[in-house]
């Protein structure tokens, strides 16, 4: 029994490739944690971003600069009364939030954080992906339908028709990203790992192959992307000035909670996508221009010392902080953050664990860049109207992305061609 | 449409134009926000706030009880009382009572007043929880309110 869960610590791949269900368990836990606090970090992250965008301060009060906030909404959804109306159809009604939580939790199974940080490795692991996070859609008309109520259906019927017109898009724009894969070595493959091995083989994120066209299909999915999970611009299923909430009208308490999740779980799945397929995934900047054992430790010291200088940061803001009575709670809390963060960093440069977790960590930083472009997204742009939103997926985006696969099928060839010519 | 207009939409200038200006707008130094009770804002000496009797160096109240400020009072809540002095035969300022509750801060009152003894000061935390703090006395004109200062 020890053995078997040993064994796997000497392997170089993923506890699904290797078939051992102890790790794979371990795995799934540790995701499914990660993300749970990604929400967390995520909810916060937005209201002080959106609030420094728009000259405000957002959350202050509940610990140092509001940390402890999305705990404290967190019990509150959970204390509040969870109503069901009347006339609403009690399994669907229950059902639908649990949908799509689990849709979008599922699409993590695949998700590489690193050469052997994902749960599995699938050969189709980037058309599961999408596949399973366009099964929140269910949910979603679900949601709207069982909820009896004119705004939820309006919002859910909005959503079907949005995540599907944007779907097609999208995948065609990872189509293009998953041709380049098939480049130098002859195979390509859909396999999430396999993607990012590509990359590390043509020495070249695929956002910058064959120049215009690679930056091209990660723009069109990263604004399809952003209409496939209903965040601002695109979030007319929800939108307040027009449904009140949309298919989340009926909804409160611990179900809307569920909703919440999947909403911010979906974001990190679809950013987490974007940052395989085009960003490299795992890998981290320059593995090639900077190579060299040099500079392999150079950049794995970077997580430790990131996190070190983020708690000295919150130390620095400590001393900073007005020496009042009332603030002694917010003071004690934001330097022992800070003392956790610079310990954490610490850890982190210990060389059995920073080969590691400089992976994890590289990811992380890709998904997050994401993550703050859907923020900026919603602070920036007025939502559109239904029609202007059906305009820009069929008739700009879709042309684009088609576009782009043609035009990486013929300059993906003519490469190839010239390569079998030369040699 | 212009060449240079088709390039513009095509590129999302405008688009990238607001998020730049969105960006730029985290700068900590632009916030406006003010944290009330730790941060106190500050008032302008000509702001019409809580009204006060004034007294010259000496401590002597300036007012004259002559009752120009009540008269100039457009919701007559100002009383003026009085009794002469029988030796200088002046009058001398016994009472003077002023309904805070029904004041809309105009400040009339100050402009009548020929002595300059009655001001609306800057003071502006005037909130009570019942009408009955609202009637001013004179101490309370002179001396200004007294608020219980509450610690956490």
């Amino acid at each position: 029994m020890i053995e078997y869960i040993l064994g796997y610590l000497h392997s170089d791949v993923t506890p699904g490739e290797a078939g051992n269900l102890f790790w794979v368990t371990v795995y799934v836990l540790l995701v499914f944690l990660g993300i749970s606090i990604g929400v967390i970090f995520m909810n916060w992250f937005e209201r002080k971003v959106m609030a420094h965008m728009q000259v405000r301060i957002g959350p202050m009060r509940v610990g140092p600069h509001g940390l402890l906030q999305p705990i404290a909404d967190a019990l509150k959804l959970i204390i509040k009364e969870d109503l069901m109306p009347s006339g609403a159809d009690k399994i669907v009604f229950w059902f639908a939030p649990v949908c799509v939580v689990m849709t979008a939790f599922c699409g993590f199974i695949v998700v590489p954080f690193g050469r052997t940080h994902a749960i599995t490795d699938m050969n189709i692991g980037v058309l599961f992906m999408l596949g399973v996070s366009s099964l929140g859609v269910l949910g979603v008309i679900m949601a709207g339908w069982a909820s009896n109520s004119q705004y939820p259906l309006m919002g859910s019927l909005r959503s079907g028709a949005q995540m599907v017109s944007y779907e097609v898009a999208m995948c065609m724009s990872v189509v293009s990203a998953v041709m380049m894969t098939s480049l130098v070595t002859g195979t390509g493959t859909m396999s999430m790992i396999g993607i990012v091995q590509a990359q590390e083989q043509q020495h070249m994120w695929f956002a910058f192959s064959f120049f215009p066209v690679g930056l091209t299909a990660l723009g069109v999915f990263a604004i399809a992307m952003v209409a496939e999970t209903n965040r601002a611009p695109f979030d007319l299923p929800e939108a307040e000035s027009e449904l009140v909430a949309g298919f989340l009208t009926e909804y409160s308490g611990f179900r809307w909670s569920l909703f919440f999740l999947a909403e911010y779980a979906g974001m990190m799945a679809v950013s987490a996508i974007a940052a395989t397929l085009w960003l490299g995934g795992w890998l981290r900047p320059f593995p090639h221009l900077l190579g060299g054992a040099a500079w392999d430790t150079a950049f794995s010291l970077v997580p430790g010392l990131g996190f070190i200088l983020l708690g000295a940061l919150c130390l620095f803001y400590t001393a900073r902080m007005p020496r009042l009575r009332s603030m002694r709670g917010n003071l004690i809390g934001l330097a022992g953050f800070g003392a956790f963060l610079a310990l954490l960093g610490a850890f982190m440069l210990l060389p059995g664990v920073r080969t590691r977790v400089q992976d994890i960590f590289w990811f992380t930083i890709k998904v997050g860049f994401f993550m703050y472009l859907y923020i900026w997204y919603r602070t920036t742009f007025p939502r559109y109207r239904f029609d202007q939103l059906m305009k820009i997926g069929w008739k700009f985006l879709l042309p684009i992305s088609i576009g782009v696969v043609v035009l990486t099928a013929v300059i993906g060839v003519r490469q190839e061609l010239l390569a079998l010519v030369w040699r | 449409m212009t060449v240079g207009e088709m390039l513009r939409r095509f590129f999302l200038v405008d688009l990238l134009k607001g998020m730049w200006v969105t960006f730029r707008h985290q700068n900590p130094a632009d916030l406006v926000t003010e944290q009330y009770p730790l941060q106190r804002p500050e008032i302008s000496d000509r702001f019409r706030g809580q009204p006060r009797l004034m007294k010259d160096e000496s401590g002597k109240v300036l007012c004259t009880a002559c009752g120009a400020c009540a008269l100039a009072c457009p919701e007559k809540l100002i009383k003026v009382g009085s009794v002469r002095d029988p030796e200088t035969k002046k009058k001398v300022l016994t009472e003077f009572d002023f309904d805070l509750g029904r004041c809309m801060f105009c400040g009339l009152c100050e402009e009548a007043c020929p002595s300059d003894a009655i001001t609306l000061s800057p003071e502006y935390e005037l909130a009570l929880y019942t009408r009955e703090g609202m009637e001013l006395q004179r101490p309370q004109l002179e001396n200004g309110i007294e608020r219980k200062v509450y610690e956490k």
